[in-house]
């Protein structure tokens, strides 16, 4: 399935999911004093929220970017 | 620090849950521009944030006693005996107390923090995912370099001028003669006589 087709709606949920998800467990990670929540921030949390970034950026490039040259 | 870190986290989750809710906002130029902020902007602000605060965290003397295995070296700094190198720097500020594993530990190199970072990940791997090593067991790769402790010591007056120190500058430089394991200043984080040992109880 085409990005343009799933819509921009879908892939700014799916990104603010992802973000929101991230920073809640970067919140826990910093309330948490254990060698692990280092491991929780950089593998889990900075993954989401960077996934989350990722798939708002792709919904720009890749969803609005069709929209606006069809306009054209 | 982290307070203010955590308010922003908190206003960023607010801000991005809009858009999970309502993505139909984003219809309208202005709301285009919070879904920016909020799903771009915010949250690498706080990714950057984070990872600071957790940097820095991670060089604290309560981090690095915070694992089962440090602890013992964590004890060895309240060592009541004036020729235990970390106890008596500990103990007398030569080092910053809060930070008193960082100092003497740091790789002071270009790309020092990320491999202290890399090697600390080693050892979490092995503390959760295979055998943890025993602590008396435990030796810095490489052996402890010199230039840890010429970092703070190098131009230092009382150093240079020490009848001992000074015919062999050049070869503390260059790491041919360890500061740690020559003979001179042997006595560092004797983990295996622990519970000989007499130590020290800060007044606080």
């Amino acid at each position: 399935m085409k990005l343009s087709r799933i819509g921009i709606r879908r892939l700014l949920q799916v990104s603010s999911a992802l973000v929101v998800l991230g920073l809640l467990i970067e919140i826990v990670s910093l309330l948490w004093f254990h060698p692990l929540s280092f491991v929780l921030f950089a593998f889990v949390a900075a993954g989401l929220i960077g996934g989350g970034i990722l798939v708002y950026l792709v919904s720009l490039v890749f969803v609005v970017g069709p929209a606006v040259n069809e306009e054209r | 620090m982290i307070g203010i870190l955590i308010c922003q986290t908190a206003l960023s989750i607010v801000v991005a849950s809009v858009f999970l809710f309502r993505p139909s906002l984003t219809s309208s130029a202005g709301w285009k521009i919070v879904a920016f902020v909020g799903l771009c902007v915010l949250p690498a602000l706080c990714l950057v944030g984070g990872m600071s605060a957790h940097i820095q965290r991670s060089e604290t003397t309560q981090f690095c006693t915070s694992c089962h295995v440090m602890i013992p070296y964590g004890q060895s700094l309240y060592i009541d005996d004036a020729n235990h190198i970390p106890a008596q720097h500990f103990q007398n500020h030569r080092v910053p107390a809060d930070m008193a594993c960082y100092s003497c530990h740091a790789d002071y190199t270009l790309y020092g923090p990320l491999n202290d970072k890399m090697r600390g990940l080693e050892r979490i791997y092995l503390q959760y995912v295979t055998q943890p090593p025993d602590p008396a067991a435990i030796r810095i790769p490489g052996g402890f370099k010199n230039a840890q402790c010429l970092h703070c010591h190098a131009g230092a007056r009382s150093f240079e001028e020490n009848p001992v120190h000074s015919p062999m500058m050049s070869t503390l430089i260059s790491n041919q003669v360890s500061c740690l394991g020559s003979g001179c200043h042997d006595a560092a984080h004797d983990i295996a006589s622990l519970d000989q040992q007499k130590f020290w109880k800060p007044v606080q």
